[in-house]
């Protein structure tokens, strides 16, 4: 009974986060939408007992992407009047989240398909995720190690280039 | 759950508590104090209540009460979102409050085969808590400041957030070489392989295993807690107080105290990583257990002999100037204190004589050993702390470029070539 309560509390506030991240005119309030939507989300982990996954989540998502994009919103301060004019957006809103249904459920018949082990309530410690990492899914892991890295020099390759530019105009 | 583990998860919660909040004024006091030190002066040591000083920790309760009674005033300017605003320092001070949380404060009591973690939060994970929560408690400092609408707000958040960014990855990757030294991410294994010795007479603690990662976790903590010489965030001399610039009273105390509390968590964390956490060098708590009669008999020694220092001390500073007339009841306060620390040290000897001569208990000795080690955690807190302190009050301030500068030329490649190194050894002692 705990458990059902604790996670409908969660999901109202992964709800409402989310809803407000999309609605917010102002950009800090849809930052602090996310980060109530992440830390619910974080917090649902914890309900399945994935204490590793749960401390992950508020780590990445909260710790850097959410700080990250309040960073992009402080150096943009953007400000009201200079925002673009959407006239029918909840319209837009409504429009695609009633598209994207029949993938909701194709991601629920996937996720009913997982190994019984994630369903068994067992607790999920960082050893048992860094040993099925590093065994059963070694090569995806790899992979998005690469994938990772690339995005990175990328990134890198894009901010060096204006400054190579600027530096040739002067 | 058992009586026992019921009981040691409340006491440990109740002194993770008090160890959080209630060292608030004694650290605001010993700022100002040490303060004083450096710069050749007293600081505060007049305010008392019925002529009891203690020194002057009075005086942060007096502080308490101003902060209390202030106006609370709301800048005008700030049309929406003034939940938003009173929240952001809250953010803050729980972010650093719940991070203390998963530091043990003693060994793991044994009570008839049940394993007991002295620690508010019971986890094997800790270092992996601490930096995720502490990552969120800059999100209130970035919410403060871009809230007040007020461009020094703006420009330290800013700077708090880039900072912190920056300083997050040379913290994880020198984290990430104390997890690979002591192959665990569990705050007590960690104090637990600390406990042995390092070439057969050095004490094995972080900072002689792992020195040059110890050297940048200090930094990097000094950075994340926005201490003295990273705080470019609220630099007076440049942006007047940077994201509390309109912050006033109880909000602006929520900011403040978040601050001594963070800096206090900073300090558990360094000390559990690489001072030996709550353990005494060369000794581990087997040991302690095993030769419980001698341990108990020389603290029976110490102690008398530390009082009497005090105490000496204590009689020696604690009175007024010979030509000021009235004494302004220091006399009294001396006296007590005298009495009360005396009666103090009779109740330990007494408690320890009854252990060593008639009691023959396994459990109150293990009982006894828990909360010495949980003095000796409380010492060296309160010695890194001044330490923090010591470095606010003599190192001046970077500039932000240095600051950034540093963090990414100097800190960040240092730790990756520290991880290597690390890897190798590790992998090389192991074949």
């Amino acid at each position: 009974m705990l458990e059902i309560s604790i996670f409908f509390i969660l999901a109202a506030f992964m709800l409402g986060g989310s809803i407000a991240m999309i609605t917010n005119k102002q950009t800090l309030f849809s930052a602090f939408g996310f980060l109530v939507a992440m830390i619910g989300l974080a917090g649902m982990f914890a309900l399945l007992e994935s204490r590793f996954l749960a401390l992950a989540q508020i780590m990445v998502s909260v710790g850097a992407v959410v700080v990250l994009s309040m960073l992009t919103i402080l150096t943009i301060n953007a400000k009201e009047e200079n925002l673009p004019k959407e006239p029918h957006k909840y319209k837009w809103i409504f429009f695609t989240s009633v598209l994207v249904l029949p993938f909701t459920f194709l991601l629920y018949k996937t996720l009913t398909l997982l190994p019984q082990s994630f369903s068994t309530m067992e607790t999920i410690t960082s050893k048992v995720v860094g040993k099925a990492l590093f065994s059963e899914w070694v090569l995806p892991f790899e992979i998005i190690s690469i994938l990772l890295l690339s995005a990175m020099v990328g990134a890198i390759v894009i901010a060096r280039k204006e400054i190579v530019k600027k530096e040739e105009h002067s | 759950m058992t009586l026992a583990a019921i009981l040691a998860a409340v006491i440990s919660f109740a002194l993770g508590a008090l160890l959080a909040l209630l060292t608030i004024p004694v650290l605001v006091w010993l700022e100002r104090r040490v303060a004083g030190l450096v710069q050749d002066r007293l600081g505060p040591n007049r305010t008392n209540i019925g002529g009891f000083r203690l020194g002057g920790v009075v005086q942060s309760f007096a502080d308490v009460v101003k902060l209390l009674l202030k106006e609370e005033y709301y800048p005008s300017h700030i049309k929406n979102g003034k939940w938003l605003f009173m929240l952001a320092p809250i953010i803050t001070f729980a972010a650093a409050l719940l991070a203390f949380m998963a530091i043990p404060f003693a060994d793991t009591l044994i009570i008839n085969n049940e394993s007991l973690r002295i620690q508010p939060l019971p986890i094997d994970f800790g270092v992996f808590w601490y930096l995720a929560i502490s990552s969120i408690g800059v999100l209130g400092v970035i919410f403060g400041g871009w809230l007040s609408h007020n461009k020094y707000s703006l420009l330290g958040a800013a700077r708090a957030g880039s900072m912190v960014v920056s300083y997050e990855l040379p913290l994880g990757l020198s984290i990430l070489a104390f997890i690979i030294t002591y192959d665990t991410i569990d705050f007590n294994a960690m104090v637990a392989w600390q406990s042995g010795t390092f070439f057969g007479f050095l004490p094995a603690w972080g900072i002689l295993v792992q020195p040059l990662a110890s050297i940048i976790l200090i930094v990097a903590l000094f950075a994340e807690t926005n201490r003295n010489p990273f705080t470019v965030a609220e630099g007076e001399s440049e942006i007047v107080a940077g994201f509390m610039t309109e912050y006033t009273a109880m909000k602006f105390a929520m900011y403040f105290m978040g601050e001594y509390v963070a800096m206090n968590t900073a300090s558990a964390v360094i000390i559990t990583m690489i001072f030996g956490g709550y353990q005494i060098p060369w000794v581990s708590t087997q040991m302690l257990l095993e030769n419980f009669s001698t341990f108990s008999i020389t603290l029976m020694i110490i102690v008398p002999v530390i009082v009497s220092v005090l105490v000496r001390w204590m009689q020696k500073n604690n009175r007024v100037r010979p030509s000021v007339s009235t004494d302004g009841g220091r006399n009294f306060e001396t006296k007590v204190l005298t009495l009360a620390m005396i009666g103090m040290t009779l109740v330990v000897e007494a408690i320890l004589i009854y252990l060593v001569f008639l009691a023959e208990s396994s459990l109150a000795n293990s009982i006894t050993v828990a909360l010495f080690q949980v003095v000796v955690f409380v010492v060296k807190l309160m010695i890194f702390n001044i330490f923090f302190i010591l470095i606010r009050w003599t190192v001046p301030r970077f500039r932000y470029d240095q600051v950034q500068h540093l963090g990414w030329y100097y800190l960040l490649p240092l730790a990756l070539i520290n991880i290597f190194i690390t890897a190798l050894v590790v992998v090389g002692v192991s074949l």
